[in-house]
């Protein structure tokens, strides 16, 4: 359980490392250039993204249904009430099969 | 008296600009702390985790890396990338901070977070930012943030099987709806599309956690192959944080 506290210690020292670093950066060199910039703001995009998709692979049927479903309740729904049904709609596949 | 009614003024704006935000990152400290509690983590561990990263979504990813067993350079290198938006927030934010003394500058990049950073550069935009009003506003927000994880952890070990009500299903879920609020983005779908087919093919051929970095690298590097759009010399358009509205 050491591990977690080691977690715990380096992750919150990197967070802070990003929160106070562009303030360093743009002193230093001045403002980003826009392909840097175009990349870096697509870095949350495509993390999240890996995190969720291989879950059609590993998944079973519940999953892979429910996912699609959250995939189309996003466009309409605020994202706890995706999460909420997604959840439940697992939960509930999980009970009746 | 006069600075004194104008710091009452700063600290109720602040107050009265942080409830609702207050009223929805509850649920989401809360999700994260009934997953930390289904993960393993003790009651100490879930709030120390909330109070040294204070960032929702990376706090979650972690929590899935280490689920799946993956290294501990893994889970901090996708902390770190999901937390880098954050160097383009304080850059653009640090020009407000001018006038706060060293310790408090240092503290106020600490507390910076999607809403504190909108409600920051949407301050400065409308008059002064002051320090009265940024850390009303910041404080009690993460004092938010680690209430609801407590609470979240508290009611999470209750649950015995977290599998039975889906709980599990929370982190894809959520990181899902989360990537959905990006799609308005010019690059959205490219990246997207070549992260999700890198993550899948990399799981299949590789195994975790190398679906994380190598795909996430694909998407990467699709947004900066494509034309670059014209932006602001930050890249900040000054009042928004651009993307999830969670810490």
């Amino acid at each position: 359980m050491s591990e977690i506290w080691l977690i715990i210690v380096l992750a919150g020292l990197l967070t802070y490392l990003t929160r106070i670093g562009g303030h360093l950066l743009i002193q230093v060199i001045g403002a980003l250039p826009p392909r840097l910039e175009a990349a870096l703001d697509a870095v949350p995009a495509a993390v999240l993204t890996t995190i969720f998709a291989p879950v059609m692979i590993s998944g079973d049927w519940p999953e892979r249904i429910a996912l699609i479903l959250c995939g189309l309740l996003a466009f309409r729904v605020p994202l706890i009430a995706t999460v909420a049904i997604g959840a439940g709609f697992v939960a509930l596949m999980r009970a009746l099969l | 008296m006069h600075s004194d009614t104008k710091a009452d003024t700063a600290a109720t704006a602040a107050l009265r600009d942080v409830v609702p935000i207050i009223a929805a990152i509850m649920p989401f400290g809360m999700v994260y702390g009934t997953v930390a509690a289904g993960s393993g983590l003790t009651l100490v561990q879930t709030l120390g985790f909330s109070a040294s990263v204070y960032a929702g979504a990376s706090q979650l990813a972690a929590l899935q890396l280490m689920g799946i067993g993956a290294p501990i350079w893994s889970v901090l290198l996708t902390v770190f990338a999901l937390n880098f938006r954050h160097v383009l927030y304080s850059a653009s934010v640090g020009r407000h901070f001018r006038l706060f003394s060293r310790p408090a500058k240092a503290l106020a990049f600490f507390l910076l977070v999607d809403p504190t950073f909108g409600a920051a550069e949407a301050k400065a935009a409308r008059g002064e930012l002051t320090e009265r009003y940024y850390f009303v506003y910041a404080l009690l927000l993460y004092i938010a943030w680690l209430i609801a994880s407590g609470l979240g952890a508290i009611f999470g070990s209750f649950i015995e099987d977290p599998a039975v009500y889906g709980i599990d299903f929370v982190l894809p879920a959520y990181f899902l709806a989360l990537v959905m609020t990006f799609r308005r983005r010019s690059n959205f779908w490219p990246v997207a599309s070549a992260s999700a087919g890198a993550s899948i093919v990399i799981y299949t051929l590789v195994g975790p956690p190398w679906h994380v970095t190598l795909g996430a690298l694909t998407g990467v590097a699709v947004a900066a192959s494509m034309p670059v759009q014209r932006r602001s010399a930050t890249g900040i358009d000054g009042s928004q944080p651009r993307g999830e509205e969670v810490p």
